[in-house]
């Protein structure tokens, strides 16, 4: 290691970056010539959540015993390193000029609008994985450059072909992703999985043909049910010159992070501490908030893979090894640094301060490496280099803040399809995710839920309220047989789909800071201005259109409302509700999907991104800013494999340049 | 106080029958969640010893009655529809389905006062894994007792009652 410095390299967050990163630079450079074996300190702002399975025990207990079951329910914050919750998202008032009169600060985010920022994301060990839902599509080639293609949004400086290998290491070496690529037919990859997927591995995948480390997870009865109801269906949408848009629906099964039977030669990786527990996916459909048999990956892992092989102190044997020491409850404040306003320089170190909840005051650090990562999710980087006056040139930190809007729809089959069974959700419907019409609306993905009305109508909660009774009168309804027999009827046949809109970058879409709002520590809180493009407003009448023709398809085209119970279309907008959205008339409801993305966004010129394509800051070249925040653009697939192929060219990238006497 | 001398029965075994009658499990589905004695105490608690014997001796004599009879017309006319008990049965069979303490409804508050209880809750992460909503459902308790892998892939099917 070097010899001034406390560590080879800082990782500033506990997440799925932090340790892509840390695991790949570890074993690419013990493999190179000389090895070397870097010591690396990562620091988490959040609680050390658990390594052992036992512990992880509590936090399922936690959420069972949680009155609101959101995603963070059972993980518990601190005011010292607050998180966002979905349960504080309250809506902005605006004033008639179009600038927030009011802003709304109930929770972590402080939300200047003219919409609320939908998402949230864990502040814990392990990060967000702790509470995502597994999805692990790769992104289309178009989605890579959409500037050329669409004449819309930025390209990246990379291409799909680019970053193909660093996809199947993220689905083979890190999370452990079950698909079948037969099962793979999305628009624009020409037609044939097996081309897309078409592995430069040869070594590995005789032949390039490629496949996933594990056999597809089964998709639900739901979705057998949905394939052979709307066989055949091809929904139809016109554009704004009058041409219509064909899309044939197709259920796709969809790759996901969740354990299920292995190829030959892949080992499964079960929870932390307990390598038996999680082997596979048991159908305990809780993925969100939390899985309680660890089939599903989370960052967890492998940190405690980190920890257990490369503990941070001398090994016993003298032989060397690299060293990893994992702090939790440590917050960096300040990113130090050389940069002089619209120069280049260096960064020196960071300031953190270490939190203790007992009373005690917290403790400042400072601590140096030769090599510096920022992997503290979207936000958390933008506010910190925000408030570091750091990387920032080109003006871009903070800014092109996206997520997937999305869409919900929901309806009663006229039959019990088995809802409340199985993962979140086990398929899509790819058709939309990409074509001509692009270049005048975003695209979509259309995800199967499998959890009846949880989402949408807070069931099977609210289903039980509306039959059992109460309220002003505080009458009985149904009770007795009667009662199980209905809700046995209704419960069964609830489905719903998220329509999940790409969101274009917009610069005014941004994350800053304001004095005005600091947390218990004295940190600055994300101060938030957010809004729909009419990019990605047009394709809510797509969306609800396409929806309302397979529902018709389905036989449920009628519209109902609770607490009335029969076959239809439950779908209805509330415009007083925070998420509401009003385009050509028609209220929508938007919700977030926790997809954090695109506040230092990548590219080749420092005048107009903040990262190269290796995520290293073109102002501080001992500076990696690493994450979903990278992404240029979001494209239709859930960001976290694309978070991961990030990470581990990054890590590679670190891994060649390590310097130090040590090797 | 029954006919032909049968033993009167507890308070908590009324509180079981009553139960039966309103939930349509059976008794042994009940025991088996193992959480009789907890919902007895949480409702003993929230509405107070006072007004669950009350109830419970208006519950004795309907269950009896519709036990000569044999229907339920007695406990639906004396208890389910009367507004004096209404929002504490509404209370408990949200209570036995969802796991959850759900605040008497209606003018209860009014009439009887309220307690510190009587505030929506989870009662325990047992009650929560033991809603008869899930069983009702044919599906299982999100996050506790995993039907195995591919489970869902089969046909739904709801346990016969």
């Amino acid at each position: 290691m070097s010899t001034s410095n406390d560590y080879d390299i800082v990782i500033v967050g506990g997440g799925i970056s932090a340790a892509t990163i840390a695991k790949t630079v570890i074993e690419k450079a013990a493999a190179q010539t000389p090895p070397r074996h870097p010591r690396i300190l990562i620091l988490e702002a959040g609680r050390a959540t658990a390594m052992s399975a036992d512990k992880y025990d509590t936090y399922v207990g936690a959420f069972q015993e949680a009155l609101a079951k959101v995603p963070n329910s059972p993980y518990p914050a601190s005011s010292s390193a607050p998180q966002p919750d979905v349960l504080d998202i309250g809506r902005p008032i605006m004033g008639p000029d179009g600038t927030t009169k009011v802003p709304s600060d109930n929770g972590y985010f402080v939300q200047m609008g003219p919409l609320p920022f939908g998402s949230d994301y864990a502040r814990s060990l392990g990060g967000t994985t702790l509470h995502w839902l597994g999805t692990c599509l790769r992104m289309l080639p178009n989605d890579f450059r959409m500037r050329d293609a669409y004449r819309h949004s930025v390209n990246w400086p990379l291409s799909y072909e680019d970053l193909k290998p660093y996809y199947e290491r993220a689905e083979w070496d890190i999370i452990g992703v079950s698909a079948n690529v037969e099962d793979q037919v999305y628009p624009g990859i020409g037609g044939d999985p097996a081309k897309f997927f078409k592995s430069a591995n040869t070594a590995k995948f005789p032949d390039g043909v490629y496949h996933f480390p594990m056999e597809r997870i089964p998709s639900s009865y739901l979705d057998q049910y949905l394939a052979k109801k709307s066989a055949g269906l091809v929904v139809e949408l016109t554009d704004r010159e009058g041409r219509p848009h064909t899309f044939p629906v197709e259920l796709s099964n969809t790759p996901v992070g969740r354990n299920s039977q292995p190829a030959e030669g892949y080992q499964v990786i079960g929870a932390v501490g307990n390598f038996d527990q999680g082997q596979r996916c048991e159908g305990n459909s809780s993925c969100i908030p939390i899985c309680p048999a660890q089939a599903k990956y989370n960052a967890l892992k492998t940190l405690y893979e980190l920890i257990v092989k490369y503990p941070d102190r001398d090994p016993a044997d003298g032989a060397r090894k690299a060293r990893v020491a994992i702090r939790s409850q440590c917050v960096v404040s300040r990113v130090r640094h050389t940069q002089q306003k619209d120069g280049t320089g260096t960064v020196t170190g960071l300031t953190y301060r270490t939190w203790f909840d007992d009373g005690s005051a917290p403790v400042d650090h400072t601590v140096t490496a030769d090599t510096y990562v920022l992997a503290a999710n979207a936000i958390e980087n933008a506010t910190l280099l925000l408030a570091s006056g750091a990387a920032n040139t080109s003006d871009q930190v903070g800014r092109n803040l996206m997520d997937h809007p999305l869409l919900l729809t929901w309806g009663l089959l006229e039959d019990g399809v088995g809802a409340y069974r199985g993962p979140g959700s086990t398929s899509g419907i790819p058709a939309f995710r990409d074509g001509s019409f692009r270049s005048e609306r975003t695209a979509f993905r259309v995800e199967i839920g499998n959890w009846g009305w949880n989402f949408p109508e807070n069931a099977p909660y609210d289903t039980v309220h509306d039959l059992v009774g109460g309220g002003e009168s505080g009458a009985v309804g149904l009770y007795g047989r009667a009662l199980r027999e209905r809700l046995g009827e209704i419960l069964p046949a609830q489905f719903r789909i998220a329509w999940e809109l790409e969101q274009d970058p917009e610069p005014t879409n941004r994350v800053t800071i304001d004095d005005r709002y600091k947390d218990a520590l004295g940190n600055h809180r994300p101060v938030i201005h957010y809004d729909l493009s009419p990019y990605v407003r047009d394709s809510l009448p797509w969306a609800a259109e396409a929806s309302r023709q397979l529902f018709t398809q389905l036989g449920i085209g009628d519209q109902v409302r609770r607490p009335e119970y029969r076959p239809g279309d439950y779908t209805h907008y509330d415009p007083n509700d925070p998420s509401a959205v009003t385009h050509d008339g028609v209220t929508y409801w938007v919700r977030g999907a926790g997809h954090v993305v695109g506040t230092h966004r990548m590219g080749d010129d420092p005048t107009t991104s903040v990262v190269d394509s290796h995520q290293r800051s073109h102002d501080l070249p001992n500076l990696y800013i690493v994450g979903c925040g990278s992404m240029p653009t979001l494209g239709t697939s859930n960001p976290t494999l694309t978070m991961t192929a990030l990470a581990l060219r990054t890590g590679d990238r670190i891994a060649e340049q390590l310097k130090g006497n040590d090797a | 106080m029954t006919d032909h001398g049968t033993p009167t029965p507890s308070p908590q075994q009324i509180f079981t029958e009553l139960s039966v009658a309103l939930t349509g499990f059976d008794r042994a589905e009940l025991a088996g969640t193992g959480l009789i004695e907890t919902y007895y105490t949480t409702l003993l608690r929230i509405i107070g010893e006072r007004e669950a014997g009350h109830l419970f001796l208006a519950a004795a004599e309907a269950l009896a009655a519709d036990r000569r009879n044999h229907d339920g017309e007695a406990l639906r006319r004396q208890v389910v529809e009367n507004p004096r008990y209404a929002p504490v049965i509404v209370s408990l069979i949200k209570l036995w389905y969802l796991g959850s303490w759900y605040p008497l409804s209606g003018g209860y508050r009014d009439i009887n006062g309220s307690t510190a209880e009587d505030v929506e809750h989870v009662v325990s992460p047992q009650a929560y894994r033991e809603g008869l909503v899930w069983i009702a459902a044919g599906a299982h308790p999100m996050g506790a007792k995993p039907p195995g892998f591919g489970s869902w892939a089969e046909p739904p099917s709801l346990p016969v009652f």
